[in-house]
């Protein structure tokens, strides 16, 4: 924005002299001391340069001679407001409360602004879906807003080159477009996600009105679209209900990552660790996962049985036979014959019968739909649809476009029936099954409209590229569950040149351009609809003022029915022979989503929780498999399955299924900016139109090897699991100790040992604030957003995929991930790990420079500027969570991109960036402890530490990680620090850490712990 | 040679013949007067290409930071560590040879004293760029590692071991180039009073600091020389001690050990006298040296590296015997790791070239056998070099957290400074044997058979 007064000329004046030029006023201006000042030297005959051209002199001459031999960025100017926007203080942060969605789900966010700039996301506590917590793509999202290549100005394709343009040309020609499809009854095909907002769906319908010929389509990559139809054939109702998750006593997941990447992460990871408090062990609940991908809820199950994808259907069906005779296989024969734990089974039968109406069996999205009515059945004769939420249910505003309707709008753009298509900030060339033709159809439609942030594979083959507002630049508001309306609220000015999509369709609907009329428009909606429902006694004004601060507003509104399951539902449910081929899985990523966060680093950069690769999807195939088929990994191989090849490199998991191939969606994006493009392998072009059991499900797949290599790049080292020498290491070396719940119960001291750790150096002693962190393994499903949060909090730059494996990568907290136990049935525990501020550092006493301290209240500090870059510190720290610039890895990355504007706008001021050279880690979030004791400092109260949090704790979905004063009896902290099975990791060192681990109990029956 | 059978009562000529004080003169000083050899312009061509090679790779490292190599986390000490420890540790012969061995009265080390002291400035050169060079700023390192009184108000760590290291190699560089020069002072003057140009002249009489082979001068230097002998005697134990606190001050297993301090220090003599051998060899044979620098010598080199090379092999076996003994189950897996993990190459490499080799020093035909000589040292080399590899990178790489493990993988920039530094080490050589005096002249002329007084008369005539 441009301030509105450049033009003036400044008239500041000191004093009335001044201001009516009183020439004496000149005289003394000129002098350096008003006489009389001093006796001491007479002014007169002092040198004629004054103090201060004394010392521009000197700085003049110093910054010449430094300009002859420093290259030096220009780091621009710091000017402080000359005026100062009402709401904004000069460091402080503002929040504002705002609505993300991700992937059609909803998270109530807080923005943290400073100085106008967004840089930090976190939870909305107030909202009633996430309570506080959000995705990871939500903590990475503020990364996208920045990006140096979103879309910056409308183009089109002029003459055969995409162009620049205005939008005043575009909206003309498009409108010209719209309105000639509209006289030649051509149809106008509005290509949308999820629609998620009832404001939009009211412009939609606006647009549907003034253009009769529109009609919207809605998809999602990873859809529900199966479980939708099965709970539609199964019940006749159209919403599968929510799952009330924090009620269930046994939970069977199948192939469903309900704490991983399916579904409200945020909300059903806050519902799952309810029941899984150490201090309520009575209750924790049992998790089952029957999968074949080891997803991240795999990794956190109680028991896990192997079972593929396609051997599922077999499975419940004999999983019924159990509780009501359908005569369609037996359990026992299903173990036998597939190799699964028999006792475990036992045991899940055993559970499932004892805790009718309080457990859930629960379908994933990747499975075909007669496994989701198989399972709603097993549900409804378990009782458990008492656990469906009766209070509240989801919102569709528009239906999700059937795979016949797609089929069909294909043919009429192959036919010259579609004038215009819309691509409504979606991706279609890149997400729709190869077979189906869209991208050559296309070719044959007249307009081609792709509303987009960045580029995409979709812009890439458009006539028109409207760019459109990042989130955070919008307004909008979303409903996505029955009772609660969100809002979502621009906090920053468009950096570009560029509208949000809302916007655009309502301006070409009612032919004004304003800025404001979007904003206008839904607030004139809330008044009409969403005010009234809320029966608040306030006028509107106060109401939607109050609305916008709390991001939301909760109204009565009765869910949508949950019928009950028919009784002939399994008549249409056919079992399939399982065939003796592999089996191709596609499912979702944990991080980049559906491709849209390609172009964003952080979330590329986060490790896979259970192989531990990033910048990369591959083909996971189990031990087994991969020595029958005689490769290693990183070997590349060519999966195919009818007609559809891609070369994938091969990654040996754990615990996977066998003679099965998984594979995640989401990379391999061809147009996706200088980050995303060339990222990992597009494995949209094994999903085709005609996909017999899911689109994301494929038999029949051949597997060859082509004898390349391919390097995939890894955080943690991958071993064989029955290797003696290293098998278990961190279950010997006491790194990972755990115990299960029956054991907890009969003995709570069962892990203290006696300890001997004695020294004769005088320990020294935190009589005021002592800080100190726990983190609960209980809880914690190692899903990784603790990092990305640590990642923007504390500006970490990107390292890169060959950095990365290098091992050089710069997260401050990882998430480490160990398997033992055998190769087909790992058993896993994940482990968050970060700078333990030990009070013995053994990183303090090594550095020659004293860069790296303690403070008075325990924290191991780093001082960047000290900092020659030894690195002694980090081969002496015993956790290696040091990290390292080893270059400057903003510069490093892609040729400077870190460095491109407006990226620097990304950075949270009160954290210092690192240069080349230096050794960083994790501060304990000092900067808000240092703010927490200024406030208190500013109230005048004593600093006792309390309200202090730092950004994983806060970002943490499952609140794993407690933070605070140790010497605060009445914290949280305090709790955990003294907890009868809390431990420290490498105790036996004695570098005595400040980070208690809670140890994880699993609950499983003791006879088959070994097991 | 000169000696077939062993009479214990008699002293083994430090040389051969009884050459006159002027054909001495005229041996040593031949290679500086005369227009070099060929041979000496294609080793410099070599060295300067190698001392090439290591400058670009300088240059890309300022540049671009330390990422050009291969070090990561866990792994950040790579081979700038293993460099620095190992040209320190070749450092140490010239010390031990011209202090330890003077007081000990040993004359056969006469002929190669003044070379071995300055191999050993040259080796603590290479090394000290790579303590500098190894750091992430170098540019302030330079400074920040010296305690001077600034307005930052910031000191020197001196609990840390690195921090004594600046110190220990400062001490020992300065101690071993004072000691140096003033061995050098006396053939400075032959060198002035030999000079055949103007600038030869000036420069070596600027640097003769006045001698004028006095009684007096003789007498003072005598007496500096052994004070000097003995300020640099608790130097050779010391410095290597040091450096081996590096590692033992750490928590990390395979470097937090206690019989670092002997085993470093055994180990640095018996890479020095290995690379001393080496060049020693080479130098003999280009500047006919044969008869000052003799088979004797060259033999009792072998010898000790025998003794230094079974010190090490204890010490080996040792360290994992203690790993065992102590059930320490974390220490016990790193030397397994080591012997069995993925660098067991470089293990057995150090093993085969530090234990195994030296033993056939037993045998009095391969210790007297030149060829055998030469290659058993550059095996003790190559050997001893790997010891730290192994020392340094097998300890990292799978240290407490398995999660944290990895693997260090050298780059071309690795081997780039390495390369350089034996390219400045040569280099330096090839100019010290050009431009000074490699064997001390005023020395050797003592130990010339009837050059001190003896009952027997001429000692030569037995």
């Amino acid at each position: 924005m441009e301030p509105s007064n450049t033009n003036n000329e400044s008239k500041y004046w000191r004093s009335l002299r001044a201001y009516h030029n009183d020439p004496s006023v000149n005289e003394d201006k000129a002098r350096e001391f008003a006489k009389e000042v001093t006796g001491d030297f007479d002014l007169d005959s002092m040198s004629p340069i004054s103090r201060k051209q004394f010392l521009a002199l000197v700085t003049a001459s110093a910054a010449f001679a430094a300009a002859g031999c420093s290259s030096y960025r220009d780091k621009g100017q710091i000017v402080p407001y000359t005026k100062k926007p009402e709401e904004i203080t000069l460091g402080k942060a503002n929040f504002y409360a705002s609505t993300f969605i991700d992937q059609g789900q909803e998270y109530g966010i807080l923005i943290k602004t400073r100085e106008g700039r967004p840089i930090k996301i976190d939870g909305n506590p107030d909202h009633p879906i996430n309570k506080g917590k959000i995705s990871a793509r939500g903590q990475a999202s503020i990364l996208n807003l920045y990006d140096p290549e979103r879309l910056k100005d409308p183009m089109f394709v002029d003459s055969g080159i995409l162009s620049k343009s205005t939008w005043k040309e575009v909206d003309g020609r498009i409108v010209a477009s719209l309105t000639s499809a509209v006289k030649e009854g051509k149809e106008i095909a509005i290509v949308a996600h999820t629609i998620t907002s009832p404001s939009a769906k009211k412009v939609l319908n606006d647009f549907t009105a003034k253009y009769p010929t529109a009609k919207i389509y809605s998809y999602e990559l990873f859809n529900d679209l199966n479980r939708r139809s099965a709970w539609t054939k199964s019940t006749g109702g159209s919403l599968f209900p929510l799952i009330k998750w924090n009620e269930a006593k046994v939970i069977l997941a199948l192939e469903s990552d309900f704490l991983g990447s399916e579904g409200n992460i945020a909300e059903q990871t806050r519902m799952y660790v309810e029941n899984r408090n150490v201090d309520n062990a009575k209750n924790i609940s049992r998790v089952y996962s029957a999968d074949g991908t080891m997803n991240s809820t795999a990794m956190n199950a109680d028991y896990r049985l192997r079972v593929r994808p396609d051997q599922q259907l077999e499975f419940i069906l004999a999983l019924i036979n159990e509780f009501k005779p359908v005569g369609k296989g037996s359990i026992k024969e299903f173990a036998v014959k597939n190799g699964i734990d028999a006792s475990a089974v036992k045991q899940l039968v055993k559970d499932l019968g004892e805790n009718k109406g309080k457990s859930i069996v629960h379908a994933g999205n990747g499975l075909p739909e007669s496994v989701h009515i198989a399972v709603n059945v097993l549900n409804e004769i378990l009782g458990n649809s008492a656990l469906y939420n009766r209070a509240q249910s989801g919102v569709d505003h528009v239906d999700p476009t059937k795979k016949e309707e797609w089929e069909a709008l294909v043919t009429r753009m192959n036919n010259g029936s579609v004038g215009v298509v819309l691509h409504w900030d979606s991706n279609p060339v890149y997400h729709f099954a190869s077979d189906l033709g869209y991208a050559e159809a296309l070719k044959k439609v007249g307009a081609v409209v792709t509303f987009a942030e960045q580029q995409n594979e979709t812009t890439a083959v458009s006539n028109y590229v409207l760019p459109v507002n990042h989130e955070f630049e919008s307004w909008g508001d979303h409903k996505t569950r029955t009772g609660i309306a969100s809002l979502q609220q621009p906090v920053i000015d468009p950096l570009y040149n560029t509208r949000q999509k809302e916007a655009i369709l309502l301006a070409w609907t009612t032919g004004s351009y304003a800025v404001t009329d979007y904003h206008d428009f839904m607030m004139n909606r809330w008044e009409k609809e969403v005010f009234p429902a809320t029966r608040s006694s306030v006028e509107f004004k106060t109401f939607w003022f109050s609305a916008l601060h709390d991001g939301m507003v909760t109204v009565n509104e009765p869910a949508a029915a949950v019928p009950s399951v028919k009784s002939d539902a399994l008549n249409s449910v056919s079992t399939v022979s399982v065939s003796n081929d592999f089996v191709l899985f596609l499912h979702d990523n944990y991080f980049v989503g559906d491709g849209r966060y390609a172009n964003n680093g952080w979330l590329q950069e986060m490790p896979h929780p259970a192989s531990k690769i990033a910048w990369d999807n591959y083909a996971a195939l189990s031990v087994a498999t991969s020595r029958e088929l005689g490769i290693d990994e990183g070997a590349m191989i060519e999966v195919a399955v009818g007609g559809r090849k891609l070369d994938l490199p091969v990654h040996v998991q754990p615990g996977l299924a066998d003679k099965f191939i998984a594979v995640m969606l989401g990379y391999g994006r061809t147009v996706a900016g200088t980050v995303g493009t060339g990222v990992g392998f597009n494995a949209n072009i094994f999903i085709s139109k005609n996909a017999s059991l899911s689109p994301y499900l494929y038999s029949g797949v051949t597997v060859t090897k082509t004898g390349e290599k391919y390097n995939l790049a890894s955080t943690q080292e991958h071993h064989q699991l029955d290797d003696t020498f290293l098998k278990d290491l961190h279950k010997k070396r006491e790194i990972i100790q755990e115990g299960t719940v029956v054991q907890y119960l009969e003995d709570p001291k069962f892990l203290e040992k006696e300890h001997h750790a004695t020294t004769i150096i005088p320990k020294i002693k935190y009589d005021g604030v002592k800080w100190a962190m726990a983190i609960d393994l209980n809880k914690c499903t190692g899903c990784g957003v603790c990092t990305l949060s640590c990642n923007v909090e504390n500006n970490i730059p990107v390292v890169g995929k060959e950095q990365l494996g290098k091992g050089r990568e710069m997260a401050w907290i990882r998430i480490d991930r160990y398997f033992s136990g055998t190769s087909e049935a790992p058993s896993v525990s994940n482990q968050p790990m970060l700078c333990q501020h030990c009070d013995n550092a053994p990183c303090e006493n090594v550095c020659p420079v004293i860069a790296t301290t303690h403070s008075p209240d325990g924290l191991n500090q780093m001082a960047y500027n000290r900092c020659v870059g030894t690195k002694y510190c980090s081969n002496n720290c015993p956790y290696k969570v040091r990290r390292f610039n080893f270059y400057d890895f903003r510069n490093e990355f892609n040729d400077g991109y870190q460095y491109q504007q407006p990226l620097n706008m990304l950075h949270n001021p009160e954290v210092t960036v690192r240069s080349r050279g230096v050794m960083e880690k994790c501060t304990f979030c000092v900067q808000r402890i240092m703010e927490g004791r200024q406030h208190a400092i500013e109230e005048g109260k004593v600093f006792d530490g309390s309200g202090v949090t730092v950004a994983c704790q806060d970002a943490c979905p499952a609140d794993a990680i407690v933070f605070g004063n140790m010497n605060d009896k009445n914290s949280d902290i305090y709790k955990y620090r003294h907890h009868e099975i809390g431990y420290h990791v490498l105790e036996e060192i004695n570098v005595a850490p400040n980070v208690t681990y809670v140890a994880k109990l699993r609950n499983v029956e003791t006879q088959t712990e070994k097991a | 040679m000169s000696s077939t059978a062993l009479d214990y009562s008699k002293e083994i000529s430090v040389i051969e013949g009884v050459p006159t004080a002027a054909s001495l003169d005229e041996a040593i000083v031949k290679p500086i007067n005369e227009f070099p050899q060929r041979n000496w312009f294609i080793g410099l061509a070599i060295t300067g290409t190698m001392l090439g090679i290591g400058g670009i790779s300088l240059a890309w490292l300022l540049w671009k930071g330390v990422g050009i190599w291969g070090i990561n986390q866990p792994v950040a000490w790579g081979f700038d560590v293993v460099n620095f420890v190992f040209w320190v540790g070749i450092g140490h012969a010239g010390t031990l040879i011209s202090a330890i061995l003077f007081l000990l009265r040993q004359k056969w080390r006469t002929g190669i004293a003044r070379f071995a002291e300055a191999m050993t400035l040259f080796a603590v050169l290479c090394a000290v760029q790579f303590v500098i060079f190894h750091t992430g700023r170098p540019w302030l390192a330079m400074a920040w590692l010296f305690p001077y009184p600034n307005q930052h108000g910031v000191w020197v760590n001196f609990t840390s071991p690195l921090e004594w290291d600046v110190f220990a190699v400062n001490t020992y560089f300065t101690v071993s180039a004072v000691f140096w020069y003033i061995g050098l002072i006396p053939d400075f003057a032959t060198l002035r009073d030999r000079a055949t140009t103007t600038i030869k002249k000036t420069v070596y009489a600027v640097l003769s600091l006045g001698w004028r082979f006095s009684n007096r001068h003789w007498q003072h230097y005598e007496r500096a020389y052994l004070i000097m002998a003995g300020f640099a005697t608790p130097l050779v134990l010391s410095v290597h001690t040091i450096v081996s606190f590096d590692f033992a001050v750490s928590v990390l297993p395979g470097w937090h050990t206690t019989i670092f301090p002997p085993y470093f220090v055994a180990g640095a003599i018996f890479s020095g006298f290995a690379m001393v051998q080496n060049v020693l060899i080479i130098t003999r044979k280009a500047f006919k040296f044969e008869h000052l620098i003799t088979m004797d010598t060259i033999e009792k080199m072998n010898k000790i590296m025998l003794v230094t090379g079974t010190m090490v092999g204890y010490a080996y076996i040792m360290e994992f015997f203690i790993a065992w003994y102590s059930g320490n189950a974390t220490e016990l897996f790193v030397f397994i790791n080591r012997a069995f993990g993925p660098y067991w190459w470089a293990y057995w490499t150090m093993m085969t070239c530090n234990l195994i080799a030296p033993q056939l020093f037993w045998s009095k035909k391969i210790r007297t056998s030149l060829l055998a000589s030469f290659i058993l040292a550059i095996f003790v080399n190559i050997g001893m070099w790997f010891e730290r590899f192994v020392i340094i990178v097998t300890s990292l790489h799978r240290d407490f957290l398995p999660s944290s493990w990895g693997m260090f993988i050298p780059t071309m920039w690795d081997f780039g400074l390495l390369i350089g530094s034996f390219g400045l080490f040569f280099t330096l050589v090839l100019l010290f044997v050009k431009f000074l005096p490699a064997i001390a002249m005023a020395e050797i002329k003592a130990v010339v058979p009837g050059a001190q007084p003896s009952h027997h008369g001429n000692g030569a005539a037995h």
